[in-house]
């Protein structure tokens, strides 16, 4: 059975202000599967991730043109078409940031955060849910008695985990990660390899890294950027 | 170091200690210039009685009263109006409505109180006896609705402030967890700024507190405590304008710096909460 295709990126040119970033991208990405995209600092991985679930609007001065589907409930749906409410994408497209970026609250409410914005208010789903998360995000174990704390006191590692968590509360068909272990020591990140790999096939990845042991590790399919543009390399 | 920054540094350093002698040395002289009342009352007396200088009793309760009572009331009125300005302000409204609004709070902050002064009096004034039929229109309520509007764009911009100094990675959090504009500046925008909200109201209660010439024009001057919205009063500050032109030797006049003493310490203290707030704020984000 072919892959099933996730993501399907055309023509996308991104710009900052007068300044081109990325010219006519081309790019799939398969269900289930890790993608890497690699390449020199500074050259828009992160931007080309922010395209993807349209987080680029919230830059100042940036500017995309092109298309982004995104297959959901069995449909590829345009990404910038008007009837598709950003917050849901942004939801079923969740992303993770290369700084931890907790929220300023408890590690409870962090997690349960994408949940209060869908309007959900049944607690004791809310617990489950974040519960769940936290599993996933191999984190229960350690913030399991501390859930009331400020999310702002865990490590850096734990802090990232959190924020993972955060992303898949909301059940995410695709995880977009920006440099998700170059903030962290070896063991933190080691942590966070595993557990992407855990999150294969339950989940699309996208994940942007300059590390290429850790893309070799991890990676089904890996796009380079390189002269503005996207290039498949394996 | 050369003679010359040697100079420079001395300079600056007698500058600077003049600066901070300055509000030090007009606390004294109040204290100096109140002496003839503490040889014959004590602070108590004057800090709990009634003001009636014919009966020799030269107390500021009423005043103090009046006092407190129209700045937390305005600042009660102006925090929701404050919190919505800066709300559109910081990204709530499209970018057409946001910079002119912006503009005009600024321009309004520049406002001389009389005008909002002559507009109460011969706008609200009337309108306030006609509808509530109390005695000459010039009360609290009078002075209170142009009062907070008067504080209310210096709020706005000390919100703004504080909305703008929310960490871009937090917003970026929210917004990528699919929050839409309201959820995250109810969620996580106004909690965060929570310190530097508190820092502006207490800047804009000092504000409050020391305006002069809208409770003057307004609020009605009877020296007696209030017991309403409704009822002539008279402030501190509208005391002490009241009470300059009477004799230099008399004991009235000695009580206005006993006024001035407890608007000094009023407005210290709002100013110093502001500091330490604003500091513990720049250590929470920072």
């Amino acid at each position: 059975m072919d892959p099933v295709i996730k993501i399907r990126v055309e023509e996308l040119t991104f710009r900052y202000g007068t300044r081109t970033v990325l010219r006519d991208v081309n790019a799939v990405f398969f269900e289930g599967a890790l993608t890497a995209v690699v390449g020199p600092s500074g050259r828009g991985k992160s931007t080309f991730l922010m395209a993807l679930n349209r987080l680029w609007e919230e830059v100042p001065g940036a500017d995309a043109r092109g298309r982004v589907w995104v297959r959901l409930d069995g449909n590829e749906r345009l990404v910038s078409d008007p009837s598709f409410p950003v917050t849901e994408l942004r939801r079923r497209v969740a992303m993770v940031f290369q700084v931890p970026n907790p929220l300023p609250m408890s590690i409870f409410k962090n997690v349960a955060f994408p949940l209060k914005v869908m309007g959900l208010r049944d607690k004791a789903v809310a617990a489950e849910v974040v519960e769940d998360a936290l599993r996933r995000a191999f984190l229960w174990d350690e913030v399991k008695d501390r859930l009331r704390e400020d999310a702002r006191l865990l490590s850096g590692g734990q802090q990232q985990r959190l924020c993972i968590a955060r992303a898949l509360a909301a059940q995410p068909d695709v995880l977009l990660l920006d440099e998700p272990t170059s903030s962290l020591d070896a063991r933190a990140a080691g942590i966070i390899e595993e557990l992407l790999l855990t999150l294969k096939g339950r989940c699309t990845l996208v994940v942007v890294s300059h590390y290429l042991e850790q893309v070799e590790r991890l990676a089904d399919q890996v796009y380079e950027v390189a002269d503005e543009t996207l290039q498949l390399v394996s | 170091m050369t003679r010359r920054e040697r100079l420079t540094r001395k300079i600056l350093g007698a500058a600077t200690l003049c600066a901070a002698a300055l509000p030090l040395s007009i606390l004294i002289f109040m204290v100096v210039l109140a002496r003839p009342l503490f040889s014959s009352f004590s602070v108590t007396d004057l800090l709990t009685g009634t003001w009636e200088p014919l009966q020799g009793r030269y107390g500021i309760l009423p005043m103090m009263t009046a006092s407190l009572l129209l700045a937390l009331a305005s600042l009660a009125v102006a925090f929701p109006v404050s919190l919505g300005c800066a709300g559109l302000i910081f990204g709530l409204a499209p970018p057409v409505v946001t910079v002119p609004l912006r503009r005009l709070v600024q321009l309004m902050t520049g406002f001389p109180t009389v005008v909002y002064g002559f507009v109460g009096v011969f706008v609200l004034v009337p309108a306030v006896r006609d509808l509530f039929q109390a005695g000459s229109g010039r009360c609290l309520l009078s002075a209170l609705v142009p009062l907070s509007l008067m504080i209310t764009p210096t709020m706005t911009l000390f919100f703004s402030d504080a909305f703008a100094a929310v960490p871009r990675p937090i917003l970026l959090a929210a917004t990528a967890s699919g929050a839409d504009p309201v959820q995250r500046f109810v969620w996580v925008v106004i909690p965060s700024a929570r310190r530097g909200l508190a820092a502006g109201m207490v800047l804009s209660f000092g504000r409050a507190v020391g305006d002069t010439l809208i409770a003057l024009m307004l609020a009605g001057n009877a020296a007696r405590m209030p017991s309403g919205f409704l009822e002539s009063s008279r402030t501190l500050t509208a005391h002490v304008a009241l009470v300059i032109a009477a004799d230099f030797q008399s004991l009235e006049f000695a009580s206005i710096f006993v006024c001035g003493m407890v608007l000094y310490v009023l407005t210290s203290c709002a100013a110093l909460c502001a500091w330490r707030m604003r500091a513990a704020a720049e250590r929470y984000s920072g």
